[in-house]
């Protein structure tokens, strides 16, 4: 069966460059249905609603808000969500080599596999091998429908296996993945197997950091600061307030604070 | 290992490793740290009588990951008082640090940090003070918290009560009411601590959060109102903390604070040890207040 390939490029380290083609892995095997209209079946979109004026919000009347606090959000554009995209790339670029063994299975987000394109079939197998004698896996970012990945590629019963991995920043209790690991005093036998021990380190996922999420935060801040962000009307589930004679109290107090400053 | 033994009022101290630089990049070694707690001892002692203190333990120094321990160490020497806390079903035995000699026996122990209670062992129910614990979220200093602490303060005063500030030693500071009556609770404590917060943050939603979530403090100062709580530990006025430098959390004038913040200087609020010294030997414990002063809550009931 001819697979789809979702993504086009080469996949590269120190000075190889193999052309790939990446595939999807997995088919989530879940049975999908479409929404239909009962009157006259026709296939329904959804719209967007706005509860406060009870009306539909054509596409052209909405924008994003980040949630700073209850009801005040910092506007963001999707011009200024598009600055701080990565930009399209067409390499998977190996960074460096570690152990597989040494990857907590949490990080593994979404399985790829990685075929070989025209020209690239050679160097492909070469690789499947040599990463597979050795038992490394290469770590690598890699930029795929606007988001920069951070990807393991993995040597499984010959072919290259690429998966997406969380950011550490993502994992939620604290690990300490990065055990000291002596390295074997292996010979390495061929360019690419040499090439591989050189550029073989510690899995420490917390260097990598999600760049993207870094870069809006960034945007974020900055835009939290320059001016004040917008108020949306109170929401029905306004948070219980304290003692009704101790807010009235509080807020004579803070009305007089506010007067002297 | 390196030991000296010392015999003060009558108790013998083995000291270890002394000439261990805890601060490596700042450079302070743990002779220094003894000698920082030998000389704050006047001061520290009083508002750690009594508490059931939480230590965290900095053996290799404070770049490499330090350890909690509440329960306190077997090995103690007989004379450290003790008491027993309740913690839901079982009991834990911690140190009370009633004396310079134990004070010293845990900074020998590497315990940098000393966090207390709001509550005396003995009455473990009773607050003897309300907290604020100003912090700062991404994006935000102790310039926010500064400013923070000084309206926070005024809308305290504005209800009848004083109020006492220290730096936390970090990036934040901590406001301090006073009560020292024996019908305080918890309960109100927090009650009127939360309604401060959310008060705080209606009114002034660019710079207050009262909510815990992380978004929600990005560029602000989030009032931890939440520390009112038996359970809950804060870093002891004095106490030095496990960063880069030996800051310490120390009391300051709410002048000096409003001095600070009219000429824009509050970044430079944090408090070394050895100006911690200096200071307190010259102006006393500005937080003396804080143990005597007696306030009730007003407006609960």
């Amino acid at each position: 069966m001819a697979v789809q390939g979702i993504w086009n490029g080469t996949i590269s380290f120190s000075l190889v460059a193999i052309p790939v083609r990446l595939v999807t892995a997995v088919e989530p095997g879940r049975v999908s249905f479409h929404l239909l209209h009962t009157r006259d079946y026709s296939r329904l979109s959804r719209k967007m609603f706005c509860p406060l004026e009870g009306t539909m919000v054509p596409p052209d009347e909405i924008i994003r808000g980040y949630e700073l606090g209850p009801e005040h959000y910092v506007l963001m554009t999707d011009e200024e969500l598009e600055s701080v995209s990565p930009e399209r790339s067409r390499t998977i670029e190996i960074l460096e080599f570690i152990d597989l063994k040494e990857v907590d299975p949490i990080y593994f987000d979404h399985p790829y596999y990685l075929v070989p394109a025209k020209g690239g079939e050679k160097a492909y197998q070469l690789l499947v091998e040599v990463m597979s004698r050795t038992n490394k896996a290469g770590i690598a970012k890699f930029v795929l429908a606007e988001r920069e990945y951070l990807v393991a590629v993995i040597s499984r019963e010959g072919a290259l296996e690429l998966v997406t991995l969380h950011y550490s920043d993502d994992i939620l209790p604290h690990e300490d993945l990065s055990p000291g690991n002596d390295m074997s005093s292996r010979e390495a036998e061929t360019q690419m197997a040499a090439t591989i021990w050189k550029m073989t380190g510690d899995f420490n996922p917390a260097k990598y950091s999600n760049e993207r999420r870094v870069r809006i935060m960034d945007l974020v801040m900055q835009k939290a600061k320059e001016r004040a962000p917008v108020e949306a009307p109170a929401s029905a589930d306004e948070s219980e307030e304290g003692p009704a004679d101790l807010v009235a109290a509080l807020e004579e107090s803070m009305r007089k604070v506010k007067e002297h400053r | 290992m390196n030991r000296t033994f010392v015999d003060i009022a009558g108790k013998r101290l083995a000291l270890s490793n002394l000439e261990k630089d805890l601060y490596p990049s700042y450079g302070f070694t743990k002779a220094r740290i003894l000698e920082y707690y030998r000389r704050i001892a006047p001061f520290m002692l009083p508002h750690l009588k009594d508490r059931a203190v939480t230590f965290t333990r900095y053996p290799e120094g404070v770049e490499r990951e330090p350890f909690f321990e509440k329960r306190c160490p077997s090995h103690r020497p007989a004379w450290v008082q003790t008491a027993e806390v309740v913690h839901g079903d079982t009991a834990l035995t911690f140190c009370l640090i009633n004396d310079r000699e134990t004070l010293l026996w845990a900074g020998n122990l590497a315990a940098l940090e000393l966090h207390v209670p709001l509550a005396r062992a003995g009455s473990p129910g009773t607050p003897d003070a309300m907290v604020f614990d100003l912090d700062p979220g991404e994006g935000a200093g102790l310039a926010e918290a500064g400013r923070v602490a000084l309206i926070l303060r005024d809308l305290l005063s504005g209800m009848g009560l004083m109020s006492f500030v220290k730096t936390s030693g970090k990036k934040g500071l901590h406001v301090l009411v006073p009560l020292n009556y024996q019908e305080a609770t918890f309960d109100d404590t927090k009650t009127f601590s939360k309604a401060v917060a959310e008060i705080m943050q209606k009114h002034y939603p660019d710079l207050v959060t009262a909510k815990m979530a992380k978004n929600y403090r990005v560029a602000r100062i989030f009032i931890n109102w939440s520390q009112n709580d038996a359970s809950k530990t804060m870093i002891s006025v004095y106490s030095l903390r496990g960063r880069e430098t030996p800051f310490v959390s120390f009391p300051l004038a709410w002048r000096e604070l409003e001095e600070l913040s009219e000429q824009g200087h509050l970044e430079r609020l944090q408090v070394t040890a050895v100006e911690a010294v200096r200071r307190a030997e010259g102006t006393g414990d500005l937080f003396h207040e804080v143990l005597v002063k007696e306030q009730k809550l007003p407006h609960l009931y």
